[in-house]
């Protein structure tokens, strides 16, 4: 069954585009990746979804219910957490985490006491006196809480630091396998590789690829530099290997194939300095997609 | 329910603010009016100013010197603060979450556009249920020095229920705004010029017989201290037109912010 089913959904802000004729799905089980520069119109998808905006045309359905019709019982069983979070001024960790819970119809305490516990939240403390990772840490107790069959997240560790990604992706891979369905959009593409199953990609307000997270790494190009006197870019002029620029005693290319081709090539003479490092989204859409 | 009373909470040191300035004012409201009690000085020198004036002022119609007619022409400036705390109020509870950017949080939980609009009329209701009551009590706790008659009891209870109907357009009018204009920094700007608008726009009315049909397009002018006075209840046209407006203007709030898209 489609948790997630969206049909040329379009949304524009007066002139101005949001997303355009967008169409996707996403399966009961999945860890889905949304994907896409800043922009892009991924955050405009998740606001449709939780009816916040309404869509210009087309259509969404959650949990097989209208988006339009249906807001506040889809709501009950999506738990979402925003790039940035902000709460009432005023209010402790534990005031705002119960008025949160009250709106569901489960008892959560237990749920909630739980996660407070694994995020290493302090629930006496203001919230205006957190520090913007210690909100975030709020945001994903509040909302996990209500242990939701879907869970969508928009740029979700932004803020967090190494320790506390890990243990955030540790908690949504546990509620994947209890059975929650998993909406993560983001711009880095490593961690959505890391967590999904698919991933749709979106630029400028439309999806234009939908792939498999195994053919997206087989894809994955490296982005390598090296540094070195008297340096020879022929030598490196091999299958898999483009965009290459010299420049001041150091060459920068792609690379896409098998990295021990390149790496022999690299030891053949002495460098200075070498880096291989995953190119950036832009990167990607600059080299795959135009 | 959580809405409505968290609502509550996050009011209650504005409703202190807006009790402590009735308080200061009605205090000393009536310390002043210790010098014009039973002076006939000052009606000799109220009877040389200009006759506009009096009438902008409602002094035509009242006895300064006795603490019924004080109170007269004290109801125009309860009017005035009690307004604008409704309408800053009203207009304040919906586009705050905008402001504080809480919204996102806020509308991703399980419940209609509606239901919040709904519970937080009902929070400012209740605050402005409290600041009528306190604004009639320290009326008449301060005028009891002067010994007033039970007429000017009655008298304070009809100003203190015109008074908050007065609250309940300005409050229902300041929700309409901010469910209406998507821009939150706009929504108290609009609103209290729109109230400080009709609020000259009373004053006008009052001046020539020409202007007096402006006295409908201003909720100022719909309950004269001195007509009520004199007729000890208020004109049915008017308490039907506040009726109209406060359920329009809550109609129509709600029906557009269950509409329109929330800024983020």
């Amino acid at each position: 069954m489609s948790i997630i089913e969206v049909n040329n959904l379009t949304k524009y802000y007066g002139k101005a585009r949001g997303i355009e004729d967008v169409s996707f799905s996403v399966d009961e089980g999945e860890v889905y990746g949304f994907i896409g520069p800043n922009g892009a119109g991924k955050s405009t998808t998740i606001r449709l979804f939780l009816s916040l905006i309404y869509p210009t045309s087309g259509e969404a359905k959650i949990f097989g219910k209208d988006i339009n019709q249906h807001g506040v019982e889809i709501r009950q069983e999506i738990g979402y957490l925003p790039s940035e979070v902000f709460y009432y001024e005023g209010m402790k960790v534990l005031d705002l985490l119960k008025y949160s819970e009250s709106f569901y119809k489960k008892d959560c305490t237990k749920r909630m006491m739980e996660l407070a516990e694994i995020m290493e939240l302090d629930l006496k403390r203001k919230i205006d006196d957190l520090s913007y990772g210690n909100k975030k840490k709020v945001g994903i107790v509040q909302g996990l809480l209500h242990s939701p069959k879907l869970i969508v997240l928009d740029e979700p560790t932004s803020g967090l630091d190494p320790l506390m990604q890990q243990k955030f992706f540790n908690l949504i891979r546990e509620e994947n396998e209890r059975g929650a369905t998993v909406f993560f959009s983001s711009h880095i593409l490593g961690e959505v590789q890391k967590m999904c199953n698919r991933v749709a990609i979106i630029k400028e307000g439309t999806v234009i690829n939908i792939q498999d997270i195994k053919s997206l790494q087989k894809d994955n190009y490296k982005k390598i530099r090296i540094e070195a006197e008297g340096l020879d870019e022929k030598r490196f002029s091999v299958e898999g290997v483009n965009n290459m620029v010299k420049d001041n005693g150091s060459i920068n290319f792609f690379f896409k194939g098998d990295i021990n081709l390149i790496t022999k090539l690299i030891s053949e003479k002495e460098v200075e300095d070498v880096t291989i490092e995953e190119p950036t989204l832009e990167e990607i859409f600059m080299h795959y997609y135009v | 329910m959580n809405i409505f009373l968290r609502e509550i909470k996050s009011n209650i040191k504005s409703l202190l603010i807006w009790s402590g300035i009735v308080l200061m004012i009605s205090t000393v409201g009536f310390a002043k009016f210790s010098a014009y009690a039973d002076n006939p000085d000052l009606l000799a020198i109220l009877d040389n100013l200009p006759a506009a004036m009096l009438e902008a002022f409602n002094l035509n119609s009242f006895n300064l010197t006795t603490v019924t007619g004080f109170y007269g022409v004290m109801f125009a400036y309860f009017g005035l603060i009690l307004s604008i705390s409704a309408v800053m109020w009203g207009s304040d509870i919906i586009s705050k979450e905008e402001r504080d950017k809480t919204l996102e949080f806020s509308m991703s939980l399980p419940v209609s556009r509606g239901q919040v609009v709904w519970a937080k009329t009902a929070a400012v209701l209740f605050s402005s249920i409290v600041l009528a009551l306190f604004t009639w009590g320290a009326i008449v706790v301060n005028a009891k020095q002067y010994q007033p008659d039970s007429k000017f009891y009655e008298f304070v209870a009809l100003g203190s229920l015109a008074l908050f109907i007065m609250q309940m357009i300005f409050l229902s009018i300041g929700i309409l705004i901010a469910c209406v204009v998507k821009q939150h920094k706009l929504s108290g700007s609009v609103a209290v010029s729109l109230l400080l608008g009709t609020y000259f726009i009373s004053i006008l009315s009052s001046l020539s017989d020409k202007l007096e049909f402006l006295k409908y397009f201003s909720p100022f002018t719909y309950f004269n201290a001195a007509d009520f006075f004199r007729d000890a209840k208020f004109e049915p046209v008017f308490v039907w037109l506040s009726a109209g407006i406060i359920v329009i203007a809550l109609a129509a709030g709600f029906f557009t912010y269950s509409k329109r898209d929330l800024y983020i």
